[in-house]
């Protein structure tokens, strides 16, 4: 489903370049649950934001699909966005002034779905989440853990094939992060791919497959189990 | 674009910050406010001075004569230089060719009875010419004719406000009155815009020399320059000047003595005095509105920046750059014509107001150019679509991730 082959990306320096994915080979198949950790710097979240194409890449080649996303247009890129993945971002990102309901919505207003059915919709999704009393609700009235479960909802309700986490459980408790945990396992099991970006071990645990990145290079891949725990500059830590 | 979506999304954000948005907004509708506000005072200045010109024929040379302040070829100053009917039958018989002409003797506060009723109005020996040089507009009966003068006749034409104060409405036309203690008949009555002009009581000229005057005096003069252009009224002008100091004695510094207006040339210069006035009105209403659209492009730079994760977040739902572009320019072009359209309101509905308490002899009807308002308008929305335009390409050009990654 995602192949990326031999991606590079590098970040312009004054005096030069900062080379942050280096030669990336990774296949990630539909339905998986997929962890990616690493120390700060290593190019995890820079690997999540090109599989998302909320970046670009450098040289190398990714297929979604079978399709080819080197070279895509703004537009191009907007289409997939707004199609192919869903976005949970550790710090929420919703939209301060709107309604709960209405930031749940909003990926279905570029996607043109009427009013009416994007309501539908909104509604439909916060209640799987548990979270239909909290629809008419500012950002700013909720918890962190409904904050999440909304932005969960935002990025379920196009009904994507993968769902992007980057730290989806760093602003929480821990009791918190185990129910947004279970959530993402739910969707997982619907069929969808997840793919986590996180620092934590036990959040890795709880998913299928992980990948350890090191310097821009996938250093191990495998069964969440068989993974070594990471080391302790990788510890505690974010791009 | 203009769907119903687009603006909810701008409801949402014009609303989002609303002290922010108010302040905006009454920095463009001030902006209007103000140019419309003095639009409106520039018109009705215009307007003021247009209407004092109205009473008067454009085409007409006005002489009028004072005491003399000058000593000039042995004579002491202080000298009453008074027209004469000779000095109008030189005029127009040896200095130029006019196709109308008056003496004008005025008596002012004269007592007029009809019946039981009485009052005061201005008293004017005219001749036939006059009711064409001074615009006079006959509402019913007769002017004065040549044979009324000939003959000295005891007629007279009235103005509206005789009739209403007098006649209580009736028609004046055939019936006596008695002015200055002598009897006129009233052969016609006008209605005239101005201070005196309704209040006038008209007679011939000779009549009101040999009963009133006593002499040929005939006060002052009005001749008509007939189709000539600006170069030739004042040619008339200056030989009549010329020929009036000439025959009386009158030093040709002596402003006083001698007056000689052309109203032709009075006329071009108030034009070109409102022409100033209006470009003045423009300048300043110019940079009203470049301040205006200033302050629009400042908050929408700062509106932009503040959003600049939202954009990240929206792109990364889907949005394309043109989605974004389009509700940044929109909501600039809302929010300026929105501001800007009662900025107009309120200067249009202040003028309306404020109209009758601002009549005076000068200042009338204080109207607003409804086509320029609007035009100015316009160019305030385009101000506002290009000032929203600037931030927008500007956010529309950072990449997703950088724009989620701006704090």
């Amino acid at each position: 489903m995602l192949n990326l082959r031999g991606i590079e990306k590098a970040y312009p320096l004054a005096g030069g370049t900062l080379p942050v994915l280096k030669g990336i080979d990774l296949t990630i198949q539909q339905g998986e649950m997929v962890a990616i950790m690493g120390s700060s710097g290593s190019g995890k979240s820079t690997l999540l934001n090109v599989l998302g194409l909320l970046d670009g890449f450098d040289s190398g080649g990714y297929d979604l699909d079978g399709v080819d996303m080197s070279g895509l247009s703004e537009k191009q890129a907007a289409r997939y966005r707004s199609q192919f993945p869903g976005f949970v971002f550790q710090s929420f990102k919703l939209i301060a002034f709107k309604k709960g309901g209405e930031n749940e919505a909003l990926p279905l207003f570029y996607q043109k779905v009427p009013r009416r059915e994007r309501q539908k919709r909104a509604m439909e999704m916060l209640g799987k989440m548990g979270m239909d009393d909290r629809a008419d609700h500012l950002p700013s009235e909720l918890s962190g853990g409904q904050k999440q479960r909304v932005a969960i909802a935002r990025a379920l309700i196009t009904e994507p094939r993968v769902i992007l986490a980057d730290e989806p459980t760093g602003a929480l408790d821990s009791s918190t992060s185990h129910e947004v945990m279970s959530v993402l396992r739910e969707v997982n099991g619907s069929g969808i791919t997840v793919i986590i970006v996180t620092h934590e071990a036990d959040i890795a645990a709880k998913c299928d497959r992980t990948i350890r990145l090191h310097d821009g290079v996938i250093i191990e891949d495998g069964r969440s189990g068989e993974v070594v725990e990471p080391t302790a500059n990788g510890a505690g830590s974010t791009d | 674009m203009f769907n119903r979506e687009t603006w909810i999304e701008i409801a949402h954000t014009v609303t989002a910050n609303p002290l922010r948005t108010a302040l905006t907004g009454l920095s463009v509708g001030l902006g209007i406010f103000i140019l419309v506000v003095m639009q409106g005072l520039g018109f009705g200045l215009q307007n003021g001075v247009e209407q004092d010109f109205a009473d008067e024929a454009k085409n007409t040379i006005w002489v009028r004569t004072g005491t003399t302040t000058l000593a000039y070829r042995g004579r002491q100053p202080n000298r009453y230089i008074e027209l004469r009917d000779e000095d109008e039958e030189r005029v127009t018989e040896q200095v130029v060719e006019t196709p109308a002409v008056s003496g004008r003797l005025s008596m002012w506060g004269s007592t007029v009875q009809y019946k039981n009723e009485l009052g005061n109005y201005p008293l004017m020996g005219v001749e036939p010419d006059f009711a064409e040089l001074d615009l006079i507009p006959l509402e019913g009966g007769r002017w004065l004719h040549q044979d009324d003068v000939e003959k000295e006749s005891k007629v007279c034409v009235i103005g509206e406000n005789v009739i209403n104060e007098l006649f209580k409405q009736r028609s004046p036309i055939g019936e006596y009155i008695i002015l200055r203690g002598i009897t006129f008949r009233v052969v016609g009555h006008f209605a005239k815009n101005g201070r005196w002009g309704n209040s006038m009581v008209y007679i011939p000229m000779t009549t009101m020399q040999r009963l009133f005057q006593g002499n040929d005096a005939i006060g002052s003069m009005v001749l008509s320059t007939g189709d000539r252009d600006l170069e030739g009224s004042t040619a008339m002008v200056d030989a009549i000047d010329g020929d009036l100091r000439l025959r009386h004695a009158v030093h040709p510094e002596d402003q006083r003595a001698v007056r000689v207006r052309d109203n032709q040339e009075e006329y071009a210069m108030f034009d070109r005095i409102f022409k100033g006035i209006r470009l003045f009105i423009w300048v300043i209403g110019g940079f009203t509105l470049l301040a205006g659209a200033i302050g629009v492009a400042n908050i929408m730079a700062i509106v932009v920046k503040e959003r600049t994760v939202e954009i990240g977040v929206r792109k990364a739902l889907g949005a394309t750059s043109g989605s974004i572009l389009s509700l940044i320019v929109i909501e600039a072009v809302c929010l300026t014509l929105i501001s800007g359209a009662l900025g107009l309101i309120a200067g249009v509905a202040t003028l309306n107001y404020a109209a009758p308490y601002a009549q005076h002899d000068y200042f009338t009807n204080p109207e607003v150019n409804l086509r320029v308002t609007v035009t100015a308008l316009l160019v305030l929305v385009l101000a506002g679509a290009l000032s929203g335009l600037v931030p927008a390409l500007r956010a529309v050009r950072i990449r997703p991730i950088e724009a989620l990654r701006y704090e």
